[in-house]
């Protein structure tokens, strides 16, 4: 590999699902995408634009048709704890408490029980929820629970933090909190994250480079850098200039047939 | 709450809201008292048509006695001194009798129902040599099997064993394949993307999600194992409370019959209540998030 900081790189990514009704969908062509270590990348696009399909490669739970996707120089051979995954309906274990949710990918790991508590404890004060480690989960509101989840991702200590749309189940004042907190969260821990979602605002908020992705496309879209420095007002019209931007980015190569930003 | 004029707050200060919690206390508690009594009112109201239609001599007693009548069998069958014959005396040994046999044809069920269906559910190979072969066998009614357990097992305690352990066998290990299968297909990215594999996975992550619906097939199973050793009882042993109840018919013992129907349907019941209270403190986060996904 010529740079050493590259920590994912796809190269002539294709992904092609076969499905009886509808055929064949080619719904990755020829994506070719590295991200650095410490990045904040955000994949934007609409529905069937292949983002979350790109994510789930990188996450090694689907694989490319052809391509290689690779994490440090390794090929993606399956999920795990290097490329840890934040899914949006949390997926925590609700027979366990926040605490035992987070130790439990270090229990995997065969870490003995002191140190993964020392160290559950330690991402759990990371992400704001000290006085809730021994609560049981589902007491917790979901942006709590998201928190948890974003903990245990942490705990894995993992080369990416992978995010499929985390948000998108909180309403509107929790997922604004969960952004600063993001943000600092990123700082405090120098994480590289892959973030995807269908939001302009979320997208130029967070991001540091945001890859544009439509459907049908060959190759990614567009990128966008948003060196705006933070915290970033989402009311500012530096902020709108930017989503303005990054919307006629994503409207030019669109078909006439999808609508834009669709659920 | 109330308006504090002077200051021009609003005061939803303590003065206040404690009155009120001793209220709302009290209106639970009557509600519940309300809604446990409206429990009641059907089987007394059942018990007081029978006993009416025996006094307007509807049956004759010899066929249905009255409620009392049966109370006063059901005593003596409990407490009656075992020196004057009968059934006096005579229900704690045929409680015992019963007991014992769906105790280890229920235990037999149990090992073997969650031991096949566990790597049944977890397995796509195994579930694709199992799973037809269960299938195949479940449709047979299990009183379909008592000719077969009496040649093989003769009469007496190994068949009356077989035929409960066969009966809530089935229940459970279809309901353990499909709680495994379930929580397979949920928690493998998780388990996976954590580092979990094989028998961790399984151990950590599949097996506490599939609890709830293994406990479905363990109460399934329970209620069958009351229906399946009566059957057995009336059939091959000589001991039980199926085998007091048939003996009871042919005696023409009306008020033992109904004195050991009742006694049939408070053992289901007990047992029944037992498998919930060992639910309800292993699957405390099962119940809790139903009422989350209610709310």
């Amino acid at each position: 590999m010529q740079n050493p900081d590259v920590i994912v790189s796809c190269e002539g990514l294709d992904r092609t699902f076969v499905t009886k009704d509808a055929g064949e969908n080619r719904v990755l062509q020829d994506i070719n995408l590295q991200i650095r270590k410490g990045e904040f990348v955000v994949l934007i696009g609409p529905s069937g634009c292949g983002k979350s399909t790109l994510l789930n490669i990188i996450a090694g739970f689907d694989r490319p048709s052809s391509g290689v996707a690779a994490i440090a120089g390794e090929r993606i051979e399956g999920p795990g704890p290097d490329k840890a995954m934040v899914f949006q309906d949390y997926a925590l274990l609700p027979w366990l408490n926040a605490r035992e949710n987070v130790e439990i990918g270090l229990r995997m790991k065969g870490v003995v029980a002191a140190e993964r508590t020392k160290q559950a404890l330690h991402v759990l004060g990371l992400v704001g929820l000290t006085e809730a480690a021994e609560r049981p989960v589902y007491r917790l509101s979901g942006g709590m629970q998201q928190r948890v989840s974003i903990a245990r991702a942490l705990a894995l200590k993992p080369k990416v933090l992978l995010m499929d749309e985390p948000f998108g189940a909180l309403d509107a004042f929790q997922r604004a909190i969960m952004h600063k907190e993001l943000v600092r969260i990123w700082r405090a821990t120098g994480a590289t994250i892959v973030f995807v979602t269908h939001s302009l605002e979320e997208a130029v908020f967070l991001g540091e480079r945001v890859v544009a992705m439509t459907p049908k496309a060959v190759g990614l879209t567009g990128e966008l850098i948003i060196d705006m420095p933070r915290p970033r007002d989402p009311l500012s019209p530096e902020f709108a200039a930017l989503k303005r931007k990054l919307y006629d980015m994503l409207t030019a190569h669109l078909p006439a047939d999808v609508d834009l930003f669709a659920d | 709450m109330s308006v504090d004029s002077a200051s021009g707050t609003h005061s939803l200060g303590h003065s206040v809201a404690r009155p009120n919690a001793a209220a709302s206390i009290v209106k639970s508690l009557l509600t519940s008292v309300k809604y446990g009594l409206l429990g009641t009112l059907m089987p007394i109201a059942f018990v007081a048509i029978w006993w009416a239609a025996v006094e307007a001599g509807f049956f004759p007693r010899s066929v249905l006695p009255s409620p009392f009548a049966v109370g006063a069998a059901l005593f003596d069958w409990a407490f009656g001194d075992p020196a004057r014959g009968g059934y006096s005396g005579a229900l704690l040994a045929a409680i015992g009798a019963s007991g014992q046999r769906v105790l280890m044809g229920y235990g037999i069920a149990m090992c073997l129902g969650v031991g096949i269906g566990v790597p049944t559910g977890a397995s796509k190979t195994l579930g694709a040599l199992i799973d037809p072969f269960i299938h195949l066998l479940r449709p047979i009614p299990v009183t379909a099997w008592v000719p077969l357990s009496l040649v093989f097992f003769g009469f007496g305690f190994k068949g009356a064993v077989f035929l409960v352990a066969l009966g809530s066998f089935f229940p459970i290990v279809v309901n353990t394949i499909e709680g495994v299968r379930g929580a397979n297909r949920s928690l493998i990215k998780v388990g996976r993307m954590l580092g979990a594999r094989g028998l961790k996975l399984l151990w950590f992550f599949i097996l506490p999600a599939s609890l709830p619906s293994i406990f479905v097939g363990l109460r399934l199973g329970m209620g069958i194992s009351w229906v399946l050793i009566i059957v057995a009882e009336m059939m091959s042993v000589k001991s039980g409370i199926g085998y007091t109840l048939l003996d009871a018919y042919s005696f023409g013992r009306f008020d033992v019959v109904i004195a050991a129907m009742i006694t049939l349907g408070v053992m289901g019941f007990l047992s029944d209540r037992i498998i919930l209270a060992i639910e309800a403190v292993t699957l405390r986060w099962h119940r809790e998030t139903s009422i989350h996904a209610e709310s």
